[in-house]
């Protein structure tokens, strides 16, 4: 515990000296060494516990009304701590690079790098205290530091905008949080989640009501479809590492959630489990859907998390349905498919963003439509960022097709215990493989518009600055994990083996035990495939370029003829997607704005069409309906002494008598 | 026995995707009254083609050399879990359909990544359109494996395709799969009514269009690929039909298979003699029908099995 306690200590430190020291460049190096300094305190005694030592327990006295605040950093604490400290801290290091301008100037960046530390702070304490009380206030620590980093750019509207609407959001996420913990707190009676064991181990009508509000909470929080509105708008307002840490790390805390309450109940409801498959469901194919209409880089990586929290929560259903039929296997596969995925959407996430940010560095814009070509100028961004979107396409040999593959194994698994919901399973399946078949889309539209092809805008040109090393070795960090999980699947089962392992009740599951569990040969396969793939390609590559004809021979793309082809002739973002939109053109909106030529001697003109988020349209639209109904009701009211004297006594009585009456 | 299988398997796979060309083109042909070329014709194409130097666009980056290798290399790693006789695969295990289906998926990433490394409209029109119908497919090949996987309790390829005890259900529900089966096979590998491959007008093509660009070994072995794709396909078609298992009756079995997929590229050359392309916006509705027919034959695997318990 005592590491703990050194570890949160010096992201303290650290916070306030960046805050207090003289310059920037002092300020960030010194919070950058506390960081380093607290991550080696915390990972030193979180690792051994996520390979299954036991859980580190301690207690702090706390003044009224909660007198006593408990810590256990159990192995899903662990696994949670363990990769969401290093990823902040490596966030902190890609900051020095994409604030250099802000830091070479008179600007205070220390306030900025001491968010970070508080952030750092807010996991400590979210994925290890046992009290509802403290659980809310790292829950606010975290919104509000996520809210001021997003706002660092606060000179421009869009961007407060953007905060605001976030701020908003994490704060309807506190209110479920908040009357969930009273719910349960009325029949407990207690604040410590050791306290709410017996409540939610029993069926009860409360114990519905909590987990309706827990998982609209934690929903907001993890921006699950229809509470994702606030994200887009989010991650493309925010400073790239930013955007990265709040969708790869800080968000996951909902997710955290989701299993923390799982792991109270122990044996969760049939239509919990179905519930969290349909919503999950829905949230992964609405994700996915929306990133192909984005122009916006960031918007669309922040459609992506959507979808990821979608696959990670259909492994969670699906665990849900295993704990409550008794299938451990059932159980283990979901579990340990979302949780890996956890681990794997972190990190592809983290490297696309930072690639995101790299290259608005380069460009200065993040409007797809007007980039191509940059593959040939970025030498190092374009192939991560190719690696990157692979992976986040869920294809082999890259990370996010482990945990999908177990997920798959796990929904196809053979249950007669399902009776009728057997027959979903495998349409749970076909969705998973639709949402493949569109990520697989959405990438090489992202790829391709960025990266291949020749710059569609004219003026385009970027300031051709060269890549910075600070921004470009924290993505290669990022590569090598989606590398190592893809390649040696068995090291990263380990690695989920003992939180998957105590969320299907076996708190120390053993490595057989575990493995046994999981459908091992198939991995040790997978293993083996990819291998076979990588040498049949390098073999082939050797092949071609060693024994068949090579040629420096260049000419102009054919063009059908056509002998004067230029940069704004090729495909663009809208026009890729168009066939597939076509199909889901009802589940999409279009704003289009016309201006036709007209006449006979027609002037310029302009169409164009922009995709809305058709939640936030309707919420913002039922917002204006019911303002303008309150105006009415209200400008009815006459405005005289009188009348307001007279409500106000009538209310008055209506109270005392109540209270009087019991 | 094994090693004779995998010969035969490795023989199809390489050697098939020239004769299965061969055949549709030779249905093609006499279906409108000429002879048509050699068999292997397509055989002297591809040799003539590695020989070729290629000439690149200026627009394009090291990812256009790269992509004709990476689909190779994916789709022949790809047909090691295919089987080809009902009950074989030269390497099986638990979960290998996802493997197949996500290698295949990687490339034709790769192919849509090559075809806007060119900066060209007509081929960023061929990869969107591939995008959506390969997007479209997926679900519908994920659909019927997992009613096969329903029907046979088994999560390995190989063994997805075991004969059961009610026949006649059983019988039906094969020959519906096939049939869809067969509708993916003219989706995935740019067949009429899908596509057109011999089309000349690049507005309408969708695979052809893609490698407009490729010449010489690139060309070659996009092609290549291509046709790897359709006998994997077919393969599929051939063991869901096949009644003889590797176990009991395998020289039978071998030979079965290789005339059911004759029957498929000659079924291919009929239906592309026959029928007219489809319309694009009519492509998501062909693929629909046989989501349909896969989610009757789930319901119907559903059913089958609630009587037998």
């Amino acid at each position: 515990m005592s590491f703990l306690y050194a570890g949160a200590i010096a992201f303290g430190i650290g916070a306030i000296l960046s805050i207090v020291l003289p310059n920037n460049k002092l300020r960030v190096t010194v919070n950058l060494i506390a960081q380093v300094v607290a991550c080696y305190c915390v990972l030193f005694v979180t690792i051994p516990v996520l390979f299954g030592s036991t859980s580190i327990v301690g207690s702090l006295p706390w003044s009224f009304p909660v007198e006593r605040v408990d810590f256990e950093v159990n192995s899903v604490g662990a696994f949670f701590l363990s990769f969401s400290l290093p990823m902040t801290l490596l966030g902190s290091f890609y900051a020095v690079g994409y604030l250099k301008k802000d830091i070479l100037s008179e600007r205070h960046v220390g306030i900025h790098f001491a968010l970070l530390s508080m952030v750092q702070i807010s996991y400590l304490i979210i994925y290890s205290v046992q009290n509802s009380f403290a659980f809310l206030v790292g829950w606010e620590i975290a919104a509000l530091s996520a809210w001021l980093l997003v706002i660092w750019d606060h000179r421009n509207q869009k961007i407060r905008f953007a905060g605001f609407n976030y701020l908003i959001s994490t704060h309807l996420s506190l209110l479920f949080l908040v009357s969930a913990f009273t719910v349960v707190h009325g029949v407990t009676n207690s604040f410590q989640f050791a306290d709410f064991i017996p409540f939610f181990q029993k069926p009860s009508i409360q114990r519905s009501i909590a987990f309706i509000l827990l998982l609209a909470s934690f929903g907001l929080k993890s921006a699950f479809f229809p509470f994702h509105t606030w994200l887009p708008r989010a991650h493309s307002a925010a400073p790239a590492h930013v955007s990265a840490l709040m969708s790869g790390v800080i968000h996951k805390a909902g997710l955290f959630g989701v299993v923390k309450v799982i792991l109270m109940m122990g044996e969760p409801e049939l239509w919990m489990g179905w519930t969290l498959l349909a919503v999950s469901s829905v949230s992964a194919f609405m994700g996915i859907l929306y990133t192909l209409v984005q122009r916006d880089i960031k918007r669309l990586l922040g459609y992506s998390s959507t979808e990821n929290v979608g696959i990670v929560g259909i492994g969670f259903g699906l665990g849900c349905l295993g704990l409550t039929l008794h299938q451990p296997t059932m159980a283990a596969l979901g579990f340990g498919g979302g949780l890996l995925h956890i681990l794997n959407h972190a990190l592809f996430k983290c490297l696309l963003f930072y690639g995101a940010g790299s290259i608005y560095r380069f460009t200065h814009t993040i409007d797809l439509e007007k980039m191509g070509g940059l593959l040939k100028v970025m030498k190092w961004t374009g192939p991560l960022f190719l690696l990157g979107s692979l992976a986040s396409a869920a294809l082999p040999p890259f990370n996010a097709f482990i945990s999908e593959f177990l997920m798959y194994a796990g929904l196809l698994q053979s249950t007669p215990e399902l009776k009728l919901g057997q027959m979903a399973m495998p349409l749970f399946a076909t969705l998973l493989a639709f949402v493949g078949g569109l990520s697989a889309m959405s990438i090489t539209r992202a790829f391709g518009l960025i990266f291949l092809g020749v710059p569609r805008d004219p003026e385009f040109a970027g300031d051709h600055s060269k890549e910075n090393i600070w921004m470009i070795v924290p993505m290669v960090l990022h590569l090598i994990g989606i590398v190592v999980v893809g390649l040696a699947p068995m090291w990263a089962l380990r690695i989920v083996q003992a939180p998957a392992g105590m969320m299907i009740g076996d708190k120390n599951i053993t490595t057989e035990k575990w493995l046994a569990l999981m459908p091992t040969s198939m991995l040790q396969s997978i293993t083996f495939v990819v291998l076979a793939f990588v040498s049949v390609l390098v073999i082939l590559l050797f092949a071609r370029f060693m024994l068949l004809p090579k040629s420096n021979r260049r000419h102009v793309t054919w063009g059908c003829g056509y002998t004067s082809p230029n940069a704004r002739m090729q495909y663009t973002g809208s026009s890729f997607s168009f066939p597939m939109v076509a199909v889901f053109r009802d589940l999409l909106k279009f704003w289009t704005k016309e201006d036709l030529p007209k006449g006979v001697f027609p002037k310029d003109g302009s169409y164009s069409t922009n995709c809305v988020d058709s939640i936030e349209h309707s919420t913002f639209q039922f917002l204006n309906w019911g303002e303008r109904v309150i105006h009415k009701g209200l400008s009815k009211i006459p405005e005289s002494m009188g009348f307001s004297f007279g409500i106000g006594f009538i209310g008055l009585i209506v109270l005392v008598t109540l209270v009087l009456l019991k | 026995m094994i090693i004779v299988l995998i010969l035969f398997q490795i023989a199809i796979i390489l050697i098939g995707p020239i004769y299965m060309i061969g055949v549709i083109n030779r249905v093609k042909s006499l279906w409108a009254g000429r002879r048509g070329p050699r068999l292997n014709q397509n055989w002297f194409d591809l040799l003539r083609l590695l020989r070729k130097t290629p000439v690149y666009s200026v627009v394009t980056s090291w990812v256009f050399p790269l992509a004709p290798i990476v689909i190779l290399a994916s789709t022949l790693t790809a047909s090691l879990f295919v089987p080809l006789i009902p009950g074989f695969a030269p390497y099986s295990f638990t979960g290998d359909f996802v493997a197949f289906l996500y290698l295949l998926g990687l490339g034709k990433v790769f192919l849509m990544l090559g075809a806007l490394d060119t900066g060209s409209a007509f081929e960023g029109m061929g990869a969107s359109r591939e995008a959506t119908y390969a997007a479209l497919a997926e679900p519908v090949i994920m659909l019927t494996l997992g009613t096969l996987i329903l029907a046979s309790g088994s999560l390995s390829f190989s063994d997805l395709i075991i004969p059961q005890t009610d026949m006649v259900t059983s019988l039906a529900i094969r020959i519906a799969l096939a049939a869809v089966m067969f509708i993916v096979l003219l989706i995935e590998t740019s067949r009429v009514p899908a596509d057109d491959p011999t089309t000349h007008l690049e507005l309408t093509m969708v695979h052809e269009v893609m490698i407009l660009d490729h010449s010489g070994p690139e060309l070659a072995i996009v092609q290549y690929a291509a046709g790897i794709k359709m006998v994997l396909l077919a393969g599929l078609i051939s063991a869901l039909l096949n009644p003889f298992s590797f176990e009991y009756l395998p020289v039978l079995a071998m030979i079965v298979s290789t005339m059911l997929i004759a029957m498929v590229a000659v079924l291919v050359g009929l239906t592309e003699s026959l029928t007219a392309r489809l319309r694009f916006r009519a492509i998501p509705l062909f693929t629909f029908a046989a989501f349909l027919i896969s989610l009757i034959c789930l319901v119907l695997v559903h059913s089958s099995q609630g009587t037998v318990q």
